[in-house]
């Protein structure tokens, strides 16, 4: 993710976690007419804004999307998948370390502003939507991420 | 109520060799019936978060043996608890938990199996399959005193691989390592194998 490096992720065992469970999670998202990662979030990000955007989200699914789900009574197969990614992601994470230099605050802002566009479309709907649209959108996250996946 | 009534198994351990990973424990011996283990999984994740969360294990819950291939349930590069437990009908053991999180980077990396033969003049090799996340680095080189040796990564085990094109009466050896870039780490080389144009091959 631009200045972040990030190893020891196998990203199609994460396609692997999500596709096992797409068809489930994305049935219980009933409302087609809204997007969380729209477009302004996280398409033409700069590579340096990568790495506070991805800590961002991932945080966000680690601390809400997941954990939430984790509370419910979902199906055994849902929360291998959870599992996975929720433990990938927190590798990620551990491995992000976004810059804290001064002459990053400008592109640490617009990162941030590209989060609250998705924190609010995701408060704006209700609980149970909302985590059900967060997790279901996990293939617009993965294809993002993948961009910045480079073969080593 | 069938409460911790078993006796709970006992020296739970994992064995870890090329990222396959295997519980194992002490067989719990009881008179009578046959005996059934669970086991189940935390990752960082669960432990960190909602710890009072676990995972049956994709193929031991239950299972009879004293062992349980927890590589599906291993899925990331992270610390893992994992648990396992007597039951029998309605009774069950306490948990007994692996002393120390097992992470899937401590596999032990053994060099692969491969075949090297020759098809006319083409040196082919093929290597042992050890699943996607290995890829492998193959040296080879013509057997004569100086000779240069050659390099190539090879993405995946189980197919062949044509490495070179051979001059009569000339001998080539090669050896190979296992890389893993989920955990930065490779294996040890392989014992070299040769083979000549027109003879067998020939192990060093």
């Amino acid at each position: 993710f631009g200045p972040c490096q990030v190893k020891g992720v196998v990203l199609s065992e994460l396609w692997k976690a999500f596709w096992a469970v797409k068809n489930t999670v994305q049935a219980q998202d009933n409302i087609t007419s809204i997007r969380l990662l729209k477009p302004e979030v996280l398409p033409n990000i700069s590579d340096a804004e990568s790495c506070f955007v991805a800590h961002a989200l991932l945080k966000f699914y680690l601390n809400v999307v997941f954990k939430n789900y984790y509370n419910k009574r979902v199906e055994f197969k849902i929360l291998k998948s959870l599992s996975t990614l929720a433990n990938n992601f927190i590798l990620i994470i551990s491995k992000l370390q976004p810059s804290q230099e001064n002459e990053m605050f400008a592109i640490k802002e617009s990162a941030h502003r590209r989060f609250l566009l998705f924190q609010r479309a995701f408060k704006q709907l209700d609980i149970e939507a909302a985590l059900a649209k967060a997790f279901g959108e996990m293939d617009i996250l993965l294809t993002w991420m993948e961009k910045f996946y480079h073969q080593l | 109520n069938g409460v911790a009534v078993l006796p709970a198994p006992q020296n739970l351990s994992v064995h870890s060799t090329n990222m396959k990973h295997l519980l194992t424990w002490s067989p719990v011996i009881l008179p009578g019936e046959m005996t059934f283990y669970s086991v189940e999984y935390q990752g960082e994740y669960e432990s960190l978060y909602t710890s009072h969360v676990w995972i049956p294990s994709s193929s031991c819950s239950p299972t009879n043996g004293s062992e349980c291939d927890i590589t599906d349930d291993i899925t990331a590069t992270v610390p893992y608890n994992l648990r396992v437990r007597t039951t029998r009908d309605s009774q069950t053991s306490a948990w007994s938990t692996l002393e120390h999180p097992f992470n899937r980077n401590s596999t032990v990396l053994m060099p692969p199996r491969m075949e090297v033969t020759k098809d006319g003049f083409h040196l082919v090799l093929e290597l042992e399959d050890l699943g996607p996340q290995f890829e492998f680095l193959v040296v080879y080189w013509r057997r004569e005193p100086g000779a240069k040796e050659h390099a190539k990564v090879v993405r995946r085990g189980g197919i062949p691989v044509h490495l070179e094109t051979m001059d009569a009466g000339a001998a080539y050896c090669v050896k190979a390592q296992a890389l893993v870039k989920t955990i930065g780490r490779h294996s040890a080389f392989s014992q070299a194998k040769c083979v000549e144009v027109q003879g067998e091959s020939l192990p060093l």
